[in-house]
């Protein structure tokens, strides 16, 4: 007697869960441009690697003899798979079924606190999130007879906590999401939503229209627009499905699989010896004009590595990974062409990444041109100082190694941000170079107010003053006190960063494991 | 011969116009430079072609993200 009746029922039920919520919903699904749960995994995974757990998990009907009549797949799809030939751990909400909401097991299969979540822990690989839910209903309390405080019972928001200091975590917002799945897309290391069809929000707009009498469309509430560019609750954006899963498998490519290891080294097939004569004429004389720093940048590190996270947000600072030699840095720049002036956005951005980088052992390079803060009351309003100073407080406790490159200004508090002080304070500079407490313009009328007053000619005066700061400006004369460790010819910029990136790989290796930080964060 | 729209990154006044309709120029070229925070910010164009129309002009205000230039290439 062989158990083939069994086993064909199992085959059975595997292609039931394989269709969805059926065809008319798929179809509809189709019709949005998006892609189902199951489309989802397999464009972003290795071909053919997808192991699925829990595929017969849902809601079966029974005829009265026990006979199988009908199976609604419970509406999360998740399992193991590979991605660049590395192991991750998957799941998404199926929205083709009730929306994606939960289907109340006793144990969630992704999502906060499901079993993916667990494994991902257990066995110390990355997660990704596809999330297309909209979290909890009001049927729970039909079904159930009774209310759930939240955060009581089944929660398990506190295993996606802890998750961000093991593994990383990618979450993607590929459709309308509120609720729990907001909160599980922002307790990621890096998040991505699909123009057009993402939006996230505390609440929906039918929610805002009963609280304020605002009517506005979901993509006005929590799409790209303002969960990304303004309000920076999700890093990057993605033009489409496809476009998702390849920015999702190129931040994986710079992770290592957890903070035990080291990011995974590529042959770069870049000389490290590559020295552009573009970097010697790129910063203009004249500190009041912009230059493209990204382009700067390209020319640096290794060529094509750059990933910028958070592109849109905050841009005054430029926060990208990227590769020299083969292997990956963290580096945050300034950006001239918006002025270079540091607001509470690019202080916030400036915090999470030096974060990120610390966390998985990625070293960081700091590209400065930086005049300051930025000032006013809107500023001020907008806490520029706790935030910039937040940003400083995260810079102090990091412990990867940290390299200054002072390209032009970098002046005071924020400048001061783009010098490491908890290692080594290891800094170069090009010829460029410019620093202090403030800028010698204007700082010159601030700090001879009366001299320059008493003087037959004040203006001449200033002028004077000036002129003799701006000498002892000179960014020769901090070299010659040792008061910056080198200057050097912008072209060489490379091979210097390469060498010491090399040499410092032995100290990463050695710091391997969970960090755990103390103290309260301004 | 496609239509590319040209951005200005940031808020500021039009400080000065380095091109005019009718200018050939490349990709990297600098057609405004925009006065913000104190800098001269260039827009740049990231496209090649020959410019159709320039939409602002000297000590004109721009706001962030908004088309200063228009290019045929």
């Amino acid at each position: 007697m062989s158990w083939q009746p069994e086993i064909d029922e199992l085959h059975r039920r595997r292609q039931l869960a394989e269709a969805c919520g059926g065809p008319d919903a798929v179809a509809k699904h189709h019709a949005q441009g998006k892609l189902t749960v199951r489309e989802r995994i397999a464009g972003l995974t290795d071909h053919g690697s997808f192991r699925e757990i829990g595929k017969l998990a849902g809601k079966a009907k029974y005829d009265a003899n026990g006979q199988l009549t009908g199976f609604e797949p419970a509406p999360y799809v998740m399992g193991v798979a590979r991605i660049d030939g590395r192991p991750v751990a998957i799941g998404g909400e199926d929205y083709t079924i009730r929306a994606g909401t939960g289907f109340g097991s006793d144990r969630r299969k992704g999502g906060q606190g499901g079993f993916i979540e667990d494994l991902a822990y257990e066995y110390r690989i990355p997660l990704v999130n596809l999330i297309d839910g909209t979290g909890g209903t009001v049927n729970t309390a039909k079904r159930k007879g009774y209310t759930v405080v939240p955060g009581y019972g089944q929660d398990g928001m506190e295993r996606s906590a802890d998750l961000l200091g093991i593994v990383p975590v990618v979450s993607a917002v590929m459709g309308t999401t509120a609720g729990g799945p907001s909160m599980r897309a922002i307790l990621s290391h890096w998040s991505i939503m699909v123009k057009g069809s993402g939006q996230i929000f505390a609440a929906g707009p039918p929610v805002v229209e009963r609280a304020f009498g605002h009517k506005l469309h979901k993509d006005e509430l929590g799409g790209t627009k303002v969960a990304v560019d303004t309000a920076g609750t999700i890093d990057n954006v993605a033009e489409n499905e496809q476009d998702c899963f390849e920015q999702i498998r190129r931040f994986l490519s710079y992770m290592p699989q957890n903070v035990w290891e080291l990011p995974p080294q590529v042959d770069c097939g870049d000389p490290v010896d590559r020295c552009e004569d573009a970097l010697a004429s790129i910063v203009p004389r004249s500190n009041r004009q912009a230059y493209n720093m990204k382009k700067l940048l390209g020319l640096i590190v290794d060529r094509d590595s750059l990933f910028e996270i958070q592109p849109t947000f905050g841009k005054a600072v430029i926060t990208s990974l990227a590769r020299m030699n083969g292997k990956v840095v963290g580096i945050v720049a300034s950006n001239p062409m918006v002025g270079g002036i540091m607001d509470f956005k690019a202080a916030r951005k400036q915090g999470h990444f030096t974060e990120l980088c610390d966390m998985f052992n990625i070293p960081i390079i700091l590209f400065a041109d930086i005049p300051g803060l930025m000032v006013g009351v809107e500023s001020e309003s907008d806490a520029i100082l706790r935030e910039g100073v937040r940003a400083r407080y995260i810079g102090f406790q990091v412990s990867v190694p940290v390299f200054s490159v002072l390209i032009r200004k970098c002046y005071g508090v924020a400048g001061g941000g783009f010098i490491d002080r908890g290692g080594l304070n290891f800094k170069i500079a090009w010829p460029s170079a410019e620093w202090g407490s403030l800028p010698v313009e204007g700082g010159v009328k601030a700090a001879y107010r009366r001299e320059i007053e008493r003087a037959a000619d004040p203006a001449a005066r200033e002028q004077e003053l000036e002129a003799e700061l701006k000498q002892l400006a000179s960014p020769f004369r901090t070299a010659e006190a040792f008061a910056i460790e080198d200057i050097i010819d912008p072209r060489e910029t490379r091979p210097y960063l390469c060498q010491f990136i090399d040499t410092l790989q032995g100290r990463l290796r050695s710091q391997l494991g969970p960090k755990f930080k103390s103290g309260v964060r301004p | 011969m496609a239509r590319i729209e040209v951005k200005s990154e940031i808020t500021g006044t039009v400080w000065q116009l380095k091109s005019k309709p009718g200018d050939k120029v490349e990709g990297g070229d600098t057609l405004i430079v925009i006065e913000s925070m104190k800098m001269e910010i260039p827009v740049i164009t990231e496209d090649g072609g020959t410019v159709t129309e320039i939409l602002v002009k000297e000590k004109d205000p721009v706001s962030e993200g908004q088309v200063v230039a228009i290019i045929e290439g």
